[in-house]
């Protein structure tokens, strides 16, 4: 009985394919998958973690009160809900 | 226009602009033009800390053993920060309370203030535990030469709007000749003077407190005045949202979601706008020279504390919509991530929802499992 493959994958810009983590925020999974991302806060209202969000959709954990364009996200107080394809700065 | 009190017109608050609109008069917060504002209450009043609930006895002993040059540098970040909460601590009240024309940013502002009263009163908690007697301490900060020179710079542009203010609220609109100097006060000029002012209370929050929070958080790293460094790390967390509600107010402006014609100044005063915070940064790396002129301490020299403002500094300016100036990309301090990281901070138990604490309270959840025992 092999369940069908639901991991959803972040696609990050010049880097490569990252798997999302369930439960995990999307900061956590970069760090996990060794990628490196600016963070300060961890809770949504520094701002230092801001990301471009090329394609895909992301839930909020907590309300982000950093300034963040509207093509932008903050990895550290979201999960992805579809595939993403995203560009962290480096 | 005559600032008063309780505006008896009646004002829709949400057509109103962030400042220079009419006066707010009903303190509401169930309607909200940008909630961003309200928002940032919320989280800063759950933040809230007390300088005395921070134990710093052992730091006294741990300052005895620095070294001289170590020493220097702990006493003189303490003084700047305590200017620049001085500063802070009544300087949005005074220059932007007169003209703010929403209510939730009106309490924003009050809130914000009341917070750099905090921090100022937790300088005195950490000097008085070093000190038997601070008052040489806080008597350099107004004679120090390279404090004051920093001190002038940051009130400049509070001291331009709340001057200019005064005279378009008593005197209106026109030329006005005080003490002999000639000024000319219209909307344009006083909405220019908000602009910069608002400018550099952002290069305020955002790289100013940044090289005294380096050397603090250093010194924690080696297990020492580790007190203050509590204590620092908490009013890092405050900063931080400040900062986000500058930048905020920066955006909004700059695309044309509250002032049109703000938005038209925000591109003009581009250039004036990027100069103040280059040279917040130059006199931040000014400063590092300060610190370690007589001597360095482990684990951190002027040239990574310059590299470390230089970082920051792209990081901040790229959130107000500015080019990175600077070469440096990768954090030179990594280690300060743990510090500015607000889960790492301790949250009180009445902060957080601990059944046991809420004494007399009731826990509003309730869950099936809790009937479990029940029997009629």
């Amino acid at each position: 009985m092999g369940k069908p493959d639901t991991t959803l994958r972040i696609d990050v810009v010049d880097v490569g394919c990252v798997d999302a983590i369930s439960d995990k925020t999307l900061l956590e999974c970069l760090e996990h998958a060794g990628v490196e991302c600016h963070f300060n806060c961890r809770d949504g209202f520094c701002g230092a973690c801001r990301t471009k969000l090329i394609s895909g959709e992301v839930s909020y954990t907590v309300d982000p009160l950093a300034f963040i364009d509207d093509d932008e996200i903050l990895p550290c107080c979201c999960k992805p809900l579809t595939n993403l394809k995203i560009d962290v700065p480096l | 226009m005559k600032y008063t009190t309780f505006n008896q017109q009646s004002v829709n608050p949400l057509v109103e602009p962030m400042f220079f609109g009419n006066p707010v008069n009903v303190a509401r917060y169930d309607q909200q033009k940008h909630s961003i504002f309200e928002k940032l209450i919320e989280k800063q009043i759950s933040f809230f800390w007390r300088p005395e609930e921070v134990d710093v006895t052992r730091d006294r002993v741990d300052f005895q053993k620095l070294t001289e040059p170590e020493q220097h540098i702990f006493i003189s970040n303490l003084k700047y920060q305590t200017l620049l909460d001085s500063v802070q601590g009544r300087s949005p009240n005074i220059a932007f309370l007169p003209i703010v024309s929403l209510p939730e940013l009106e309490t924003w502002i009050e809130t914000w203030s009341f917070f750099e009263t905090i921090h100022s009163r937790s300088y005195t908690h950490i000097l008085r535990n070093l000190f038997s007697d601070p008052s040489s301490i806080f008597e350099d900060i107004v004679v120090n030469e390279q404090i004051k020179r920093r001190a002038a710079d940051i009130s400049r542009y509070y001291d331009d709007l709340i001057f200019h203010t005064q005279l378009w609220q008593t005197q209106g609109e026109g030329v006005h000749t005080v003490d002999g100097e000639v000024y000319e006060v219209n909307m344009r000029v006083l909405k220019k003077k908000m602009y910069l002012c608002m400018n550099s209370v952002n290069a305020l929050e955002a790289v100013r407190f940044y090289v005294s929070f380096a050397c603090t958080f250093a010194f924690a790293e080696r297990e020492l005045m580790e007190g203050n460094a509590k204590i620092i790390r908490l009013i890092a967390r405050d900063e931080n949202l400040h900062l986000s509600s500058t930048q905020h107010i920066l955006n909004l402006w700059a695309r044309g979601k509250d002032d049109p014609e703000m938005a038209e100044i925000a591109a003009e005063c581009h250039e004036e706008a990027r100069q103040i915070f280059i040279s917040a940064v130059e006199q931040e790396k000014e400063w590092a020279d300060y610190l370690f002129k007589n001597g360095s301490m482990i684990g951190m020299n002027k040239e990574i504390l310059c590299q470390y403002v230089e970082y920051i500094a792209n990081q901040r300016m790229t959130a107000i919509g500015f080019e990175a100036p600077y070469e440096v990309k990768s954090n030179p301090l990594p280690w300060m991530n743990n510090y500015l990281n607000s889960d790492n901070v301790q949250v009180a138990p009445q902060e957080s929802e601990i059944s046991s604490y809420l004494v007399g309270q009731i826990d509003s959840s309730v869950s099936e499992d809790d009937f479990a025992d029940f029997e009629l």
